[in-house]
C-alpha cells in the first residue's frame, strides 16, 4: 500500500547555516491521522512547508517528500499542491481575497474549475466546515474562530488527499476547539496535525511523531508515547491530563 | 474611530444597495461629473442634483446623522482651499460656487462608499480591464487594511503601557519605531500570504 | 493636499487625469517586468502599510499633530515605480471609501502625490546618496527628497487650482508653499526617524530600492514630470497665465471644456492688496529653504548616526 505521505531522509538548512531539520523520515499511510508534536522550534513549521514544497526555495536534488508514491520535484508541484492542503496558523496570512466566497473559490480557481461547479463547491466546502451561508462576508469582519473555520473551508475546497495543519486550535475558545474538532473527526482525507494542544492528538490522532531539534525522536501509539513522562519532559512537552490517571480517551477509529 | 466611517453602512439592505456596483459607480461619476459641469449662471441645476441625492440617500436608508456627519468630516478640508480662492476679484462668489460644488460631490461619493461594498468596485475595475496587478494592490489592501491598523493600535497601547512621560521628542521617535516595525511585520506578512496563495496553486 | 471635486475645472482635471494615467501605467508595467512574483502581495501590504501609517498622530503643537505621507517612504523602501503604484492605491482607496479627495481630481492628486511626490523625490534622494554615502547618507539624502517632495507636490497641486481659475497664483502660491515648506519638515523628519529605524533593524529591507538599471525607464517618469509641470504650473507662474488656455483653443476644445469660467480674465497679474510681490518672497524663501534644510538634513543624520556607526558595515546606495 503506498503511503500516502513519505518523507526519507529530510534536511533542511536555513539560508543562514543553522540547522533546521536533520534527517527526518516517516511514512502516513492513506486515511490515517497523525499527530506531529514538539517543544517551539522543534521544526514543525518549517517540516510543513516543505510538504507541498514552499520549502525549499529551490528543489533539486533526489527528492525527500512523496505524495501518494509520487516525488516532490519542481515539475510535480502543481499535482502535489493539489493533493496536499496546507492549512496555516495565521487564518489572517491565508484569508487574503475582499470576500469569503472569493477566498473559498481560490484554490478550485487557481486548478481550473468555474461557474457553477464552483459555486456548488465553495458552498459544499463551506458547510463542511460548519460556516454554511458565509459567503458574502467580508474577512475583516469575521470572528478569529469564523477566520480559522473559512481557511479550513478554502483547504478542503481543493479535495486534497492530505490534509497537514499547523495548530489548528491555537486562539481558539473551548467551544471554538470542540467544533473545529467535529469538524476535524468529519473529514475522511489523511491528516497530520501539528499542535502543542495535547488533548486534542489524545483525541483524534492514534498515532503521534514527537519532533525535537529537527528530529523525530519518537513516532508511535499516541497513548504509548503520551504516557510516558520522562520523553515528555525530556523534550519540553508534558503527560496530558486525560492521561493522568491511564484512561485511553476515544481515538477516531473507535 | 476614522476607520468605523468605513463603508460600515455597505452591508444594509435597500432599494439602492440592491442595485449592481457597476451602476452605482456609473451614476456617482456621471453625477460628479455634471454637477462640476454645470453652468454657474442656471443655479437650479445645483438644486435639482441636491435634491436626487436627497432622494438617494432617503431610500438607502443609512441614517442621515452618520452622513452628516461624514460630510462635516470632509469640510475642513473644502474650507481650507477655498478659502484661498476669496483673495480674488469676485472672489466670494467663486467661493460660494465651489463649497456649493464640492458638497454636492462630496455626498455623492459618500452615499457611493456607503452602498457598495468595495469587492463590488473592485469588480467592475476588473471588467473594466485595469491591470490585474493594481486590482491585486487595491484587493489586498483593503483586506489588509484593518489587519494593519489592529497592529498599530496593539503596539501603540503597549507603547503607552510603558510610557511615563510624553515628551514630545521620544514621542516621535517611538512612533516612528511603530511605524518601521510596522513595515517589517508587513513585509514577513507579504511572505506569508505568498506561501498560502502559492499553498491553493496560484499561477 | 487632496484636492476634492468642485475646485479643478475640466481641462486641467482631464489634463492631469491623462498624465496620471500615463505614469501609472508606466509604473505597472516596469513592476510587473521587474517584481518577481513573491513580491506581489507586497505591493498590496506596503499600500495598507502607508494609509495605516499615514493615521498616526506625530504631536506638534496644542492639539494639533502631523502625519506622515509616505512618497519618499515607499520610494526609498520599494523603489520608484513600486511606489507609485502603491501610492496610487492608497489614493484610490482615499477617494472611493473616504471621499478623502475627488473622484475627478482622482487623477490631479495622483500626479500630484503619487508621481511628483514620487519620482522627484526619489530622483533627489539617488542623487544625494550618490554624494553622501553609509547610513548617514541614506538618513539625509530621505529627509531632504522628503521635504522636496512635500513642497514640489504643492506647487504642482497649486498649479492645477490656479489653472482652473479657482485661486490666484499670485496668493494660491505663497500661501501653499510656505505652508508646505514648514509641513514638509515634518514629513523630512519622520521619514529619517523610520529610515533609520528600518535600517538599524532590518538594513536589506531599505536597499529594495535598488537602482534602475535603465536610465530610460526613469527618464521617460521624468519627462512626463515636466510635461505636466510645465502644462499646469509654469503657465501660472510665468507672464503668459493663458498659455494653456491658449493650447486648449488651438485643440479646438476650449469652448466645451469649461463651464463659464469662474473668473474671466487671467490671474497671474492679481496682486493682492497690501502684499508686494509675495510670489517672488515665497520664491526666494524657497531658494534659501533648500539650503537651509539640506544642511538640517545633514545634521539631523549626524544626530541620528554616531560617529562610530560609520565603520560599521552600512548600507551602499
Amino acid at each position: 500500500m503506498t503511503p500516502a505521505l513519505e518523507l526519507q531522509n529530510l534536511c533542511f538548512r536555513y539560508p543562514d547555516g543553522t540547522e533546521a531539520l536533520c534527517g527526518v523520515s516517516f511514512a502516513i499511510g492513506e486515511g490515517e491521522c497523525v499527530g506531529l508534536i514538539g517543544p517551539n522550534g522543534a521544526g514543525k513549521s518549517t517540516l510543513m512547508l516543505h510538504l507541498n514544497g514552499i520549502l525549499p526555495e529551490r528543489l533539486n536534488g533526489a527528492p525527500s517528500v512523496f505524495v501518494s508514491g509520487r516525488p516532490l520535484t519542481t515539475e510535480n508541484l502543481a499535482a502535489v499542491r493539489r493533493d496536499v492542503g496546507l492549512l496555516f496558523q495565521e487564518p489572517d496570512d491565508q484569508l487574503f481575497c475582499p470576500t469569503v466566497f472569493e477566498d473559498v473559490a481560490f484554490g478550485p480557481q487557481q486548478f481550473g474549475l468555474g461557474g457553477d461547479a464552483l459555486a456548488a463547491r465553495v458552498s459544499d466546502a463551506l458547510a463542511r466546515a460548519g460556516i454554511r451561508g458565509y459567503e458574502k462576508r467580508q474577512p475583516h469582519h469575521l470572528s478569529h474562530g469564523q477566520k480559522r473555520r473559512v481557511c479550513l473551508a478554502g483547504v478542503l475546497a481543493c479535495e486534497p488527499r492530505v490534509l497537514v495543519l499547523d495548530e489548528p486550535t491555537s486562539d481558539l475558545d473551548p467551544r471554538g476547539k470542540r467544533e473545529l474538532k467535529a469538524v476535524l473527526r468529519q473529514i475522511p482525507a489523511t491528516q497530520l496535525i501539528a499542535t502543542h494542544d495535547l488533548e486534542l492528538v489524545v483525541e483524534l490522532c492514534p498515532r503521534v511523531i514527537v519532533m525535537d531539534e529537527g528530529r523525530v525522536v519518537a513516532d508511535g501509539p499516541t497513548v504509548t508515547l503520551l504516557s510516558d513522562e520522562a520523553l515528555m519532559l525530556a523534550h519540553g512537552l508534558e503527560k496530558p491530563h486525560s492521561l493522568q490517571h491511564q484512561h485511553p480517551h476515544g481515538s477516531r477509529h473507535a | 474611530m476614522r476607520l468605523d466611517l468605513l463603508d460600515r453602512h455597505s452591508r444594509l439592505d435597500s432599494p439602492v444597495h440592491r442595485q449592481p456596483a457597476a451602476a452605482k459607480l456609473f451614476v456617482a461619476v456621471a453625477s460628479v461629473l455634471t454637477t462640476v459641469l454645470l453652468p454657474v449662471s442656471k443655479p437650479a441645476g445645483f438644486a435639482i442634483v441636491a435634491a436626487v441625492l436627497l432622494i438617494v440617500a432617503a431610500l438607502s436608508r443609512i441614517p442621515p446623522v452618520f452622513l452628516a456627519k461624514r460630510l462635516l468630516l470632509l469640510e475642513p478640508i473644502a474650507l481650507g482651499v477655498a478659502g484661498l480662492a476669496v483673495f480674488q476679484p469676485d472672489g466670494w462668489r467663486v467661493f460660494a460656487v465651489v463649497m456649493v460644488r464640492t458638497n454636492l460631490c462630496l455626498l455623492t461619493m459618500i452615499l457611493l462608499s456607503n452602498t457598495t461594498p468595495f469587492a463590488g468596485l473592485l469588480s467592475v475595475l476588473q471588467r473594466l480591464r485595469v491591470p490585474s496587478l493594481l486590482v491585486t494592490t487595491l484587493a489586498l489592501m483593503y483586506r489588509y487594511l484593518f489587519v494593519l491598523m489592529d497592529e498599530v493600535g496593539r503596539m501603540s497601547r503597549a507603547r503607552a503601557s510603558r510610557a511615563f512621560s510624553v515628551r514630545r521628542g521620544t514621542a516621535w521617535w517611538s512612533q516612528a519605531g511603530i511605524v518601521g516595525q510596522l513595515f517589517i511585520r508587513s513585509t514577513e506578512r507579504a511572505e506569508r500570504i505568498y506561501a498560502a496563495m502559492c499553498a491553493r496553486g496560484w499561477q | 493636499m487632496h484636492i476634492p471635486d468642485g475646485f479643478l475645472d475640466a481641462k486641467t482635471a482631464a489634463t492631469a487625469g491623462a498624465l496620471a494615467v500615463g505614469g501609472l501605467a508606466l509604473a505597472l508595467r516596469q513592476v510587473r517586468i521587474r517584481l518577481p512574483r513573491r513580491r506581489v502581495p507586497l505591493m498590496g501590504l506596503a499600500a495598507a502599510f502607508v494609509f495605516a501609517a499615514q493615521m498616526l498622530n506625530f504631536p506638534v503643537a496644542g492639539g494639533t499633530s502631523g502625519h506622515l505621507v509616505g512618497g519618499v517612504l515607499a520610494a526609498v523602501l520599494l523603489g520608484p515605480s513600486a511606489a507609485v503604484v502603491v501610492m496610487s492605491a492608497v489614493l484610490i482607496v482615499q477617494c472611493f471609501l473616504f471621499a478623502d479627495g475627488g473622484v475627478l481630481a482622482l487623477g490631479a492628486n495622483i500626479f500630484n502625490m503619487a508621481i511628483v511626490g514620487v519620482i522627484i523625490g526619489y530622483g533627489i534622494y539617488r542623487t544625494v546618496r550618490r554624494l553622501f554615502a553609509g547610513l548617514r547618507g541614506l538618513v539625509m539624502a530621505s529627509a531632504f527628497a522628503a521635504w522636496c517632495s512635500t513642497v514640489l507636490a504643492a506647487i504642482s497641486c497649486t498649479g492645477q487650482l490656479a489653472s482652473s481659475g479657482t485661486v490666484a497664483w499670485s496668493v494660491a502660491f505663497p500661501a501653499m508653499a510656505n505652508i508646505h515648506m514648514l509641513i514638509g519638515l515634518g514629513e523630512a523628519l519622520i521619514t529619517a526617524l523610520v529610515v533609520v529605524g528600518i535600517a538599524r533593524a532590518r538594513p536589506e529591507l531599505v536597499e529594495e530600492g535598488a537602482p534602475p538599471q535603465r536610465y530610460g525607464e526613469f527618464a521617460a517618469f521624468g519627462l512626463l514630470v515636466a510635461l505636466g509641470l510645465a502644462l499646469l504650473v509654469a503657465p501660472q507662474a510665468s507672464s503668459f497665465p493663458d498659455g494653456l488656455e491658449k493650447v486648449a483653443a488651438t485643440l479646438g476644445f476650449e469652448h466645451k471644456a469649461a463651464a463659464a469660467p469662474l473668473v474671466a480674465a487671467p490671474l497671474g497679474d492679481y496682486q493682492m492688496p497690501g502684499v508686494k510681490s509675495a510670489t517672488w518672497a515665497t520664491a526666494w524663501a524657497g531658494a534659501i529653504g533648500t539650503v537651509v534644510v539640506f544642511a538640517l538634513a545633514w545634521l539631523l543624520a549626524r544626530s541620528l548616526t554616531p560617529k562610530s556607526k560609520d565603520d560599521a558595515p552600512a548600507p551602499r546606495g
